[in-house]
Order: C-alpha cells, then structure tokens, then sequence
C-alpha cells in the first residue's frame, strides 16, 4: 500500500536512489541502514548511488498490488549496481524479448503509480536498458 | 527448566471455509486439542497469526480466544512473524514451558485467508516485506521469490522441469491428508501448464490461500506420565537480514542455517538422525533453498535429488509429509503450528497412509517472507 506522507518521506531516495556511506569503513548501502553492517559503525551519511549496473535475475510480474494493477505485466529486475549494491527497480523501455541476466542498465526518474483518491502522483527510479 | 511435550493437536482442514469466523476456526482446533485431555487447564494461550487486522477487522486475538473458550485470567497474546507467526507461536509456548512459568500452554496458529480479495490478500502478505523499499517499487511477495528462483536455476543450470519435482512430491503426499487444501496429485505437465503469475513462478509452484487453524497442546514434565506425549527437543527462532538485497548469497537462508545449527547443536544430533522435515516449501525455489541450506542436497542439486526420489514419503530424506505449503496448504500465520502437530502425528503412529515408519526424530521449519524470521523445532517420540 502507498501512503502518501510515507513516500514523501522517502523521495528524495526514490528520485535519486541515495541510501547511505559508513563513514568509518566506506561500505554503502541502498536502502540507507542504521548502523554498519560491516563494521558495526552508527556514523553514516547520505551517499548517491551510481546510476549503472546490470541486470542479474529478473521477472514478469503478473498479478501485481492493486496500486500497479493499471500497470501490468511489470517487469522487476534484480540489478547489482556498479558499486556492488543490489537494489530491486522495475525495467521500463525494454521488449520482453530483451530482458535477459547480464543486460545492462541505468536508473532514471520516471512515474510509480499514483494515488487514486488523492490523485498524488509517485514518482521514482526505474531502470532503462543502455544501448 | 522443565521439558517441553506436546499433549495434543487439533487440526482444522484447510481451505475455503465462509461459514466459519476467524474466532470459530480458532475455536474448533483449541477444543479439538483440549479434548483429548481433559486433564489440562491452559495456564498461558499463545496465537500465531499474520494479518487477522486486513483479512478480518480483528486483532487482539489471544484475549478473544481466551474469552470464547471460557477462560479469564489467563496471560493470553497473539505473536506476529509474517508467514513465520506459527512457529514463532510454539517458540513462545516453549519457552513460558521451559521456563516453569506454565505448565500448560495452548498455543492456536490461525489466518483467514478467503473472506477477502486475491490482491488484498496480495497486499496483506507483502507486509511481510520492507514497506518503503518493497513495495514501493512495485515488488510483491511472489515477484521476489521469482526474482530469487531465476537467479537459482541461471546460476546452477537447474531446468523448469526440474524444479517441478517439489510441487509433485507435495501434492503426493497431500492426497491421504484428511486436513489437507489439495488432495490430489499433478503432473509435471500439470505445473507446466498453470497459469504464470510472475515469470518463472507459475500458479504450482505457489502455495495456496486457504482458511484454517491448528492447535497444539503443550505441558511441562509435572505431566510427563500421560500418554501419547511427544517431547520438543529443540525450539529455536533466528533471524536473517531483512531485504534479500542486503544478503551476500541470496540463495542462502542464514536465519534458518543458524536456526537448525543452534537446534542440532543443543541436541546433539546429525541432521541425518533426523526422520522426515516439515520445510517451508511456500514456493518451489523456498524447498529448493531449504534442503541445501540444510545439507540435505549439495547447492544446485536438491532439484534432481527430488526427481531421484530422494524426499518421497519412502525416500532418504522425506519431507512435507502431508503435503506441505504448496498442498496440505499455507494459511500463513498457522503454518508453523500445522506443521508442529504433523510432527506430533507421525511421532505417535497416527499419520495413515503418510506414516513414515518408526520414525524416531521429526523437524519443522517455518519462516516469515523469504527467510527472514525461521523457527526450527525438533520433535522426538517418547518411549
């Protein structure tokens, strides 16, 4: 479920995809943690993601949540990102017959869903194949 | 600290049950329990169950079933893991047992599943999941595990063919359940052939919604001399990182490899001394997942160790001995304690046709989402 004061929470994270650095031993992570899971560290701070990565297992979802119902089928990648972080995005501008583990992409900004009652649009990362 | 027994079971069967309440499917398993032993006067009432709140408009669910067995006074809660909520539920009674500070622990696991739509239910479990980070991407509960199993079969080269192997063997062994959602066999043109709901997971490969509830009696030693009494060597819940992004091999369940060491260290046993496992088979790639983490199967190999026969009823290693997840069923907040009473059953000779003969130790392994929360319990016959 979309809760609207939730994802404007967060969307500073959704548009740009920043999690968060230790700043004590430089591991980073998306979603930002609370405490290093490396090094156990409590000092973080706000660190961007790189855009690329590539592909390594994905899905053709077809029964999705009631929110991106309008949407399916919705393409869902699992996407290890230049700097060895995986993070879960939907693919978009890509063919089925595209799709395959290895293909790489790049996370750029584009609508979610939106809200039907109070008509909020979502927007966030998605990823798109790089040519 | 005193020993840990089951007393009795109760099982309701599973599956689209409209005429019944959440409160009237706790309710039936409890007295179906309680029953067999009028002896035992519950002193503690623990309810496993997930989202009573989205599916029934209730919560507070261990006062209510305090309340409609007649009961007052008692300390009576609901715990909540996810799909975990069942075994975490035993766990909870265990551990009050072990302790001393009861003697007599009903503990009821229950979810209704059918009085709402397909994608509340959808909406409901996916709770289990990280809300800001899940969900917000357009992931449900399923389209992860299909990302997972993808990631399986492209790394160790296992077919879609042989995945089916799991499904098959469950819904074998769910044809003689009496408590079971499914009992009937399939075919592996059956589970190729079903509808796909997130690429590769087909409908086979995904456990059921269905109604149900299950109870299991448990009592401190004071009533060691009753009959019919199996012993909970081992309860133990751990937990794994919550999104399978932040795992280092998502194709290795932590919480349940820690949860099982811990148990087979405390009792010193060899996972081979075991008899038969109750695993968590929600999906094909979570029975895959679960017997290589175990050690059951080399990594890669559970797949084609099932095709050999390896975790039939008659095999080596048999699992989901009433048909497990995908066919017994997965009224998810009440699985663990199914499977808890399965063990029961099969340790006291009353499993039927799915007797696995002279069965001396049984295991039962529950987890919330994909691993995240996992109780292991090891049962062992007495006498």
């Amino acid at each position: 479920m979309m809760i609207p004061i939730a994802f404007w929470r967060n969307r500073r994270r959704y548009y740009n995809l920043i999690g968060n650095k230790c700043k004590s031993c430089g591991k980073e992570y998306y979603p930002p943690v609370h405490v290093c899971k490396k090094c156990g560290s409590k000092e973080l701070a706000d660190w961007e993601m790189p855009k690329e990565g590539k592909v390594i297992s994905y899905t053709i979802l077809l029964e999705p949540a009631e929110e991106f119902k309008p949407y399916a089928p919705i393409y869902l990648g699992l996407i290890e990102l230049t700097n060895g972080v995986k993070v879960i995005g939907m693919l978009t501008d890509v063919k089925k017959e595209d799709v395959r583990i290895g293909m790489k992409v790049r996370a750029t900004l584009r609508k979610l869903t939106e809200d039907r009652d109070g008509g909020q649009i979502f927007y966030g990362y998605k990823f798109v194949p790089v040519e | 600290m005193s020993r840990v027994f089951v007393a009795s079971v109760g099982l309701v069967p599973i599956g689209d049950q409209w005429h019944k309440s959440i409160s009237d499917l706790m309710v039936e398993a409890a007295f179906k329990a309680l029953d067999k032993c009028p002896w035992a006067k519950p002193d503690r009432i623990i309810v496993g169950n997930m989202f009573s709140g989205a599916s029934s408009s209730q919560e507070h669910l261990g006062a209510l079933l305090a309340s409609c067995l007649g009961l007052k006074g008692v300390p009576a809660f609901k715990v909540e893991a996810a799909c975990g909520s069942g075994g975490v539920a035993v766990h909870e009674g265990y551990v009050a047992v072990k302790a001393g500070l009861a003697d007599v622990v009903l503990v009821v696991g229950v979810e209704k599943m059918k009085d709402i739509l397909t994608p509340q239910a959808t909406k409901a479990l996916a709770m289990a999941e990280h809300a800001d980070y899940t969900q917000v991407v357009g992931a449900t509960f399923i389209s992860l595990n299909a990302l997972v199993m993808r990631y399986y079969m492209e790394k160790y080269g296992v077919t879609r063919e042989e995945m089916a192997a799991f499904p098959i063997i469950a819904h074998k062994n769910a044809v003689t359940a009496p408590h079971a959602q499914f009992k009937r066999a399939i075919t592996l043109q059956d589970v190729l052939n079903s509808p796909m709901i997130s690429d590769p997971i087909r409908l086979l490969d995904s456990s059921p919604a269905g109604d149900g509830a299950a109870a299991v009696l448990l009592v401190s030693e004071k009533y060691a001399s009753k009959e019919n009494l199996v012993e909970i060597i081992a309860s133990e819940v751990a937990n794994n990182y919550f999104l399978v992004v932040e795992r280092e091999d998502p194709l290795f369940l932590e919480a349940t490899y820690i949860a099982l060491k811990r148990a087979l260290d405390k009792t010193g046993l060899k996972i081979t001394d075991i008899d038969f496992f109750e695993i968590h088979d929600a999906f094909t790639i979570t029975a895959a997942l679960s017997l290589e983490t175990m050690g059951l199967s080399e990594r890669g190999k559970a797949p084609r160790d099932a095709l050999n026969g390896k975790f039939e009823l008659n095999g080596e290693f048999p699992i989901s001995t009433f048909g497990g997840l995908k066919a017994r069923g997965h009224p998810v907040g009440a699985t663990g304690v199914y499977q808890v009473a399965e063990a029961y059953l099969q340790l006291t000779d009353q499993a039927g046709s799915n007797q696995v003969k002279g069965a001396k130790y049984g295991l039962t392994h529950n987890f919330g989402a994909l691993d995240i929360t996992t109780a292991v319990h090891i049962l062992k016959r007495v006498g």
